[in-house]
């Protein structure tokens, strides 16, 4: 058990390390001088090299690296060069929670819908709801977020005006305007999380309605709404939670996307602005952000495996 | 010797044949991707003499219009006929969505074969580099290679290409590491079959359909992202014909003129449909445990 | 194996006239045109133990099935009677049915390991129908489980309540098994080959359990076996099924000593006995349930087939106290 979990832990520091060695690359291959551009047009040879010095730039890569990783654990991130905004604020208090509670929300909407959709399909085949899963899965999953966002708003914010069609309010400050303005972003990101949902459901369930399991729950006299969402649904959660977890990169995908077309000043919304500005080091603080939120999923995923599944816990 | 190796090849062949082209052309749904897939082919290809108009000729006095004669979708608020820019659009999206998966393939594989069949200090290092690109989201990840590279058609498709890299690297070495293990590799090896002629004659061929079902699956992520790129400003550049950027354009006329993002949105949905109807056809009949309902 | 463990038959613990527990009259069952069971009666008075053997696809699992009510309209057809007690099963409706179910009806699978779910630990599946018909609070459900689980034979049972099936060995799992279909002391259990996916070595353990607690509740029990011999030495009475139809019927003893159906005898001969030659496999197989032969089903395997044999089926004829149905019975 120790030695399994320290074995994890030690996979999971060096991926971090990974991840923040190419944010580091990134930095350093962006195009440009961050000294000229912080001298601006007119400088002199001394007060360039001065900086250089200062910024310790004339340092080799390794203690660049090492002094770069050190300030980043301090959560010294920098500062805007354009809204002179201290980055770490911006990225982590700002844009992160706009991004999780996005996310979350989507999330929440796929599960609700894709789950009773995928049993459904599942218990009826080939009824409505199975036509209506596949549909989805295959539509939901193909169909570009950012243009379903643009008829989502176009039909739901402009046409019937049940919705606000921009900005971003936070439901920790006001719940309901903030859940008001998050249910058509939520909503455009969820739909590729639903079919997706739907369909890991229906396939699941039919192979586990067929186990003996599910026949002798039955034969001790369980009534058929516990047969298939508590005997049933349990045994469909791992590979639910799987390809949740597997398709983080999807989600984020569709996040950035949504993000862009809502407004919403999310993670995405800021590195977007940030490559179109030039600004290095927010796009770098973006990527840095993702990538330890890609690892910190996985292992989420990883453990949860261990509490769905007993047959992977260990005593 | 040659002979026998030779016979071993053709079966092998014949066998691919067998298990992934037969089965895909009993799938309708595949069949019916393939087809849409066809027309966005002949579309893309025939452009040039299919278009009525020029794909980037602004005409300011027919701006914003609905379908009609002169413009049989309509125009843009440039007064660009969007039936010649749906046709380019197709090409261009095509190009890039081919062009970087092969890309991304070529050196993904490369580097999968590199590191798998050498082992060693060069397979660590190599994987290590792949942990760091498959630890970060596609689209980050061709948004970070964007920001570095700048604008530009060329670098769309370099920046996805390496973004596919990763997972290609990783599944190559996957693949090549359990033909490795083969007793009909070690029984070649110790026949004094040059290594090059290993990998060429029983490690590619065995690895290869693996490879290509998931570089179908991929095209149409790197449309998708192409796309969004585009959509989001840091992809292709206006004028070029781009779904994207028609996407992004039409957004802001979306009351008056729903055709000008309505035409590249669906034309853009259809092809990712097609392309993922495709892609589970193929995956299915190179799975046979893939259940045929999942 | 079996033979090594003494289980005697208990013909004469049995009153001689007592209103049966189960009925079976007639009992047909349709999957699509597939005719799986064909005119099946049988009855069983209380206490009674009953074999149901046969080749595999004779229908016996099927049987047992139709019996708890798990393969019912509008998956199958069902034609007949049963009746359990004062209760027409074929006409009853789900609701009720369930509440028989793992309640006054127990049913053991074949394997265990697949039977129980991976998911819930054994003293929440044991739990399960304490609580679903005897509504017992959590705390007796608990207490009750642990005695159930003592009662099967697993050691320390409350350390065991939390295991998940996982972490006990195929035979405890068995064990576990039992505990479930006999948690509400039921009237009736059926027991699908159980041991048929055990060790060798804890076979006999499990059937001589099986019968110990049917005996210790005083409940009927029928068992479905491949093994004629097995089935003789553990029942009071062995019905013989073959292609969905039962072909003899009648007390352990009789039927294996001097087996009247010719397939009964085909059986028998199958039985490899120390000190005897004999092993005499009959040829063929059940034929598929698309082409069941218009007369007697067996006679296209039957040494004994004349020409009425393929054209008309024989109806059951009463003879020394047992039911066969053949036409030249000798």
């Amino acid at each position: 058990m120790f030695q399994a979990a320290s074995a994890k832990l030690a996979q999971t520091l060096l991926v971090l390390l990974f991840v923040s060695a190419a944010s580091f690359a990134f930095l350093k291959l962006a195009p440009g001088d961050p000294v000229s551009i912080m001298l601006g047009s007119d400088y002199s040879k001394s007060s360039y090299d001065q900086l250089t010095h200062a910024l310790g730039l004339d340092q080799p890569v390794v203690f660049q690296y090492g002094n770069w990783l050190a300030d980043f654990v301090r959560g010294n991130w920098g500062t805007s060069y354009i809204t002179s905004q201290d980055i770490f604020e911006l990225a982590v208090l700002q844009a992160l929670p706009v991004t999780l509670t996005l996310a979350a929300l989507s999330l929440l909407i796929a599960l609700v819908i894709g789950i009773p959709t995928g049993v459904l399909a599942a218990l009826y085949r080939n009824s409505w709801a199975d036509v209506l899963a596949t549909t989805l899965a295959i539509g939901g999953n193909a169909f570009p977020s950012f243009y379903l966002g643009i008829l989502l708003i176009w039909l739901f914010g402009v046409d019937l005006g049940w919705f606000p069609v921009l900005g971003f309010v936070a439901p920790w400050e006001d719940f309901w305007q903030g859940l008001w303005h998050l249910t058509l972003p939520a909503f455009t990101l969820g739909a590729w999380y639903i079919g997706l949902i739907a369909r890991i459901t229906r396939s699941s369930l039919l192979e586990v309605m067929g186990q003996p399991y599910i026949l002798a729950a039955k034969a001790r006299g369980e009534p058929a709404w516990r047969v298939v969402w508590v005997h049933g649904m349990r045994n469909v959660l791992m590979p639910l939670v799987t390809v949740i977890g597997l398709q983080l990169g999807g989600m984020l995908r569709g996040a950035v996307m949504t993000e862009v077309v809502f407004a919403l000043p999310g993670l995405g919304m800021m590195v977007t602005t940030a490559v179109l500005n030039r600004e290095y080091i927010v796009v770098q603080a973006g990527i840095m952000i993702t990538g330890l939120l890609f690892v910190a999923v996985n292992l989420a995923v990883d453990q949860t495996y261990q509490f769905l599944d007993p047959r992977l816990r260990r005593r | 010797m040659t002979e026998a190796l030779n016979v071993t090849a053709l079966t092998r062949e014949s066998q691919w044949r067998r298990r992934l082209l037969q089965p895909m052309l009993r799938q309708r749904s595949a069949m019916v991707g393939l087809a849409i897939i066809a027309i966005y082919i002949f579309a893309a290809v025939f452009a040039p003499w299919l278009a009525t108009h020029d794909p980037t000729a602004q005409d300011l006095m027919a701006s914003l219009q609905g379908p009609s004669a002169a413009h049989w979708l309509g125009t843009d608020s440039y007064g660009q006929d969007l039936y010649s820019r749906l046709l380019y659009g197709a090409q261009l999206a095509l190009i890039i969505g081919f062009a970087s998966v092969a890309l991304g393939l070529a050196v993904g594989v490369a580097i999968g074969l590199a590191a798998g069949l050498m082992g060693g200090r060069t397979e660590w290092v190599l994987m290590r580099i792949v942990d760091g690109l498959l630890a970060f989201p596609e689209l980050i990840l061709a948004m970070a290679f964007m920001a570095v590279l700048g604008l530009g058609t060329e670098n769309v498709v370099y920046a996805l290409a390496l973004s596919f890299v990763g997972p290609f690297a990783r599944m190559t070495r996957g693949d090549v590491l359990q033909v490795k293990s083969q007793p009909y590799i070690e029984a070649a090896r110790m026949m004094g079959v040059p290594t090059a002629a290993i990998i060429w004659r029983h490690v590619l061929p065995n690895v290869v359909s693996p490879i290509l079902v998931q570089a179908g699956m991929r095209i149409s992520i790197a449309i998708l992202l192409e796309s969004g790129l585009s959509f989001l400003g840091i992809g292709v550049v206006p004028p070029t014909p781009d779904w994207g950027l028609m996407i992004a354009e039409g957004r802001g006329f979306i009351t008056m003129a729903p055709w000008i993002s309505g035409v590249p949105g669906v034309a853009l949905a259809i092809l990712l449909v097609a392309l993922n109807l495709l892609g589970d056809g193929l995956r299915d009949a190179f799975d046979p445990t893939t259940q045929k309902d999942a | 194996m079996h033979s090594a463990v003494a289980l005697t038959p208990r013909v004469a613990d049995i009153p001689a006239i007592q209103e049966p527990l189960l009925n079976v009259s007639d009992l047909s069952l349709r999957r699509g045109k597939a005719v799986v069971l064909d005119g099946v009666s049988l009855a069983l008075r209380p206490g009674e133990t009953l074999g149901l053997i046969g080749e595999s696809g004779a229908g016996k699992s099927t049987l047992a099935l139709a019996l708890i009510g798990l393969l019912r309209a509008p998956e199958v057809q069902l034609d007949g009677s049963m009746r359990f007690r004062d209760t027409e099963l074929t006409q009853l409706r789900e609701a009720d049915y369930r509440r028989l179910r793992g309640n006054k009806i127990g049913l053991i699978f074949q394997d265990a390991t697949a039977a129980l779910n991976p998911c819930f630990t054994v003293g929440a599946q044991i739990a399960e129908p304490l609580k679903r018909h005897l509504r017992l609070s959590r705390w007796a459900r608990r207490e009750r489980a642990a005695e159930l689980m003592h009662s099967v034979g697993i050691p320390e049972p409350r350390m065991r309540l939390d295991a998940y099936p996982h972490e006990l060995s195929g035979g405890m799992q068995q064990r576990v098994m039992i505990a479930v279909a006999l948690a509400c002391n039921p009237e009736l259990l059926l027991a699908d080959e159980p041991t048929s996916a055990l060790d060798v070595t804890i076979q006999a353990q499990i059937m001589e359990l099986i019968l110990d607690r049917v005996r210790a509740l005083n409940s009927s029990a029928i068992f479905v076996l491949h093994d004629l011999a097995l089935g003789a030495q553990v029942c009071d009475r062995i019905a013989v099924m073959y292609a969905g139809q039962i072909v003899e019927e009648g007390p352990s003893e009789h039927v294996l000593a001097a087996p009247l159906h010719p397939y009964t005898q085909g059986l028998k001969s199958c039985v490899v006995e120390l000190g005897s030659r004999r092993l005499v496999p009959i040829p063929g197989q059940i034929p598929p349930l698309n082409a069941m032969p218009g007369g007697c089903r067996f006679a296209p395997r039957c040494p004994k087939a004349k020409t009425i044999c393929s054209e008309q089926r024989p109806q059951a004829e009463t003879r020394d106290g047992r039911q066969v149905a053949c036409w030249f019975i000798d």
